[in-house]
């Protein structure tokens, strides 16, 4: 399972960025392989349509999962029957895969 | 002469102060170029012929199409993107620059009408009202704006351009065509923020430029920011609770002899420069 997380600062130990589209960084973590890996946001200073362009990457990863506390219209739109979105809790990128795991996080409606 | 009325901030007095000034300017013509929010018309009221405004949109064959991003990676709105084995089309994103239709290295992709808003136009005791609507939902109303000053070009007397709030593309198409840019601000540490951005683009476009000072007061950090410019106030309409009743119930101000000698003032300082 593939989960896509956006962060403010890199790595597992960031916290989680408030914003989806416009977080300065995206942690992709794999369960399988227990490894994640920290990507920049390309499209952090693009005027319109950062959503649409992270759903894009969401989907490019193949994931399945996405611990955000908020998500806009348009990539909820594209990314609907593919991806699941998890509120996440107020701590790090870390605890939030864990408690995700053990089936902690409530599904974002 | 071709005034653009701006300002960075919303609700500070574009629409008051460019629909007074039109007013009081003989036979001047009104643009309401804030498309997204026209309220010009709440003023110049009479019956109005409108007029469609279309743009083209991209459509995606997908038989022909082999997902090869270059489209969408052109696209610097971000109105395509690749969805799992389709090319998604965002058509409230889209520009209508028609670039994707260049890129695509297989030709999939072709172009459809939409039709974004309309433009309507009313006679009001001399003046030509012309004003665009952008449709609910859209998300650029650039094209509407570039129709309203394209159907311009032929007036010879005065105009006034009131333009949609901020600093973005459809402030920089109200006001391409513009002799001058009347910036309107209020007193306020907001007011000035907002005024200083809207300044920063009129200088980009080596626009001649004058401020009013709505809402005025005991404030005088518009005045200062003017001063270390080197821009001359034209105008300062003081806080009045009086005009601002005049003005949210839908009249025009300057059809009262007490507020009327503010816009004429005005009008006479900027006319004074076309000479």
């Amino acid at each position: 399972m593939i989960i896509v997380i956006p962060t403010k600062t890199s790595g597992e130990k960031s916290f989680i960025s408030e914003n989806f589209g416009r977080a300065n960084y995206f942690y992709v973590y794999d369960t399988q392989k227990q490894i994640g890996e920290t990507y920049i946001n390309e499209h952090l200073d693009n005027p319109h349509g950062v959503g649409i362009k992270t759903a894009e990457f969401v989907l490019k990863h193949k994931a399945d999962i996405i611990i955000s506390p908020r998500i806009g219209e348009k990539s909820m739109e594209l990314l609907r029957g593919n991806v699941k979105v998890f509120i996440p809790n107020d701590s790090i990128v870390k605890e939030n895969i864990k408690d995700f795991l053990d089936g902690n996080l409530k599904e974002l409606i | 002469m071709r005034i653009a009325v701006l300002s960075g901030k919303g609700g500070t007095g574009k629409t008051f102060i460019s629909v007074n000034l039109a007013y009081v300017i003989k036979n001047a013509a009104y643009l309401d170029c804030d498309v997204e929010e026209p309220n010009g018309d709440l003023y110049f009221k009479g019956d109005k012929i409108v007029k469609q405004v279309d743009v083209d949109i991209p459509v995606i064959d997908h038989d022909a199409c082999t997902l090869c991003g270059k489209c969408a990676d052109f696209c610097r709105f971000n109105a395509l993107a690749i969805i799992i084995d389709k090319v998604r089309v965002f058509s409230s994103l889209c520009h209508s620059c028609g670039g994707c239709k260049l890129v695509c290295p297989v030709s999939a992709i072709t172009e459809v009408k939409k039709s974004i808003g309309t433009i309507k136009e009313t006679e009001f005791e001399g003046h030509r009202v012309i004003g665009g609507e952008m449709n609910i939902k859209e998300e650029t109303g650039v094209k509407i704006i570039d129709e309203i000053i394209e159907i311009s070009k032929d007036i010879l007397e005065d105009v006034v351009i009131d333009c949609p709030p901020g600093n973005g593309c459809s402030v920089m198409g109200s006001i391409k065509n513009a002799d001058y840019c009347l910036l309107v601000a209020e007193p306020t540490i907001f007011g000035l923020h907002n005024l200083k951005m809207v300044y920063e683009l009129t200088q980009v476009f080596e626009k001649k430029v004058g401020i009013v000072i709505n809402k005025a007061s005991q404030h005088k950090i518009i005045n200062d920011f003017a001063e270390s410019e080197n821009i001359e106030v034209l105008l300062e309409v003081p806080f009045d609770k009086e005009l601002g009743l005049i003005n949210s119930n839908g009249e025009i101000a300057a059809k009262d002899m007490k507020y009327k000698h503010f816009f004429e003032k005005l009008a006479d300082k900027l006319l004074v420069r076309k000479v």
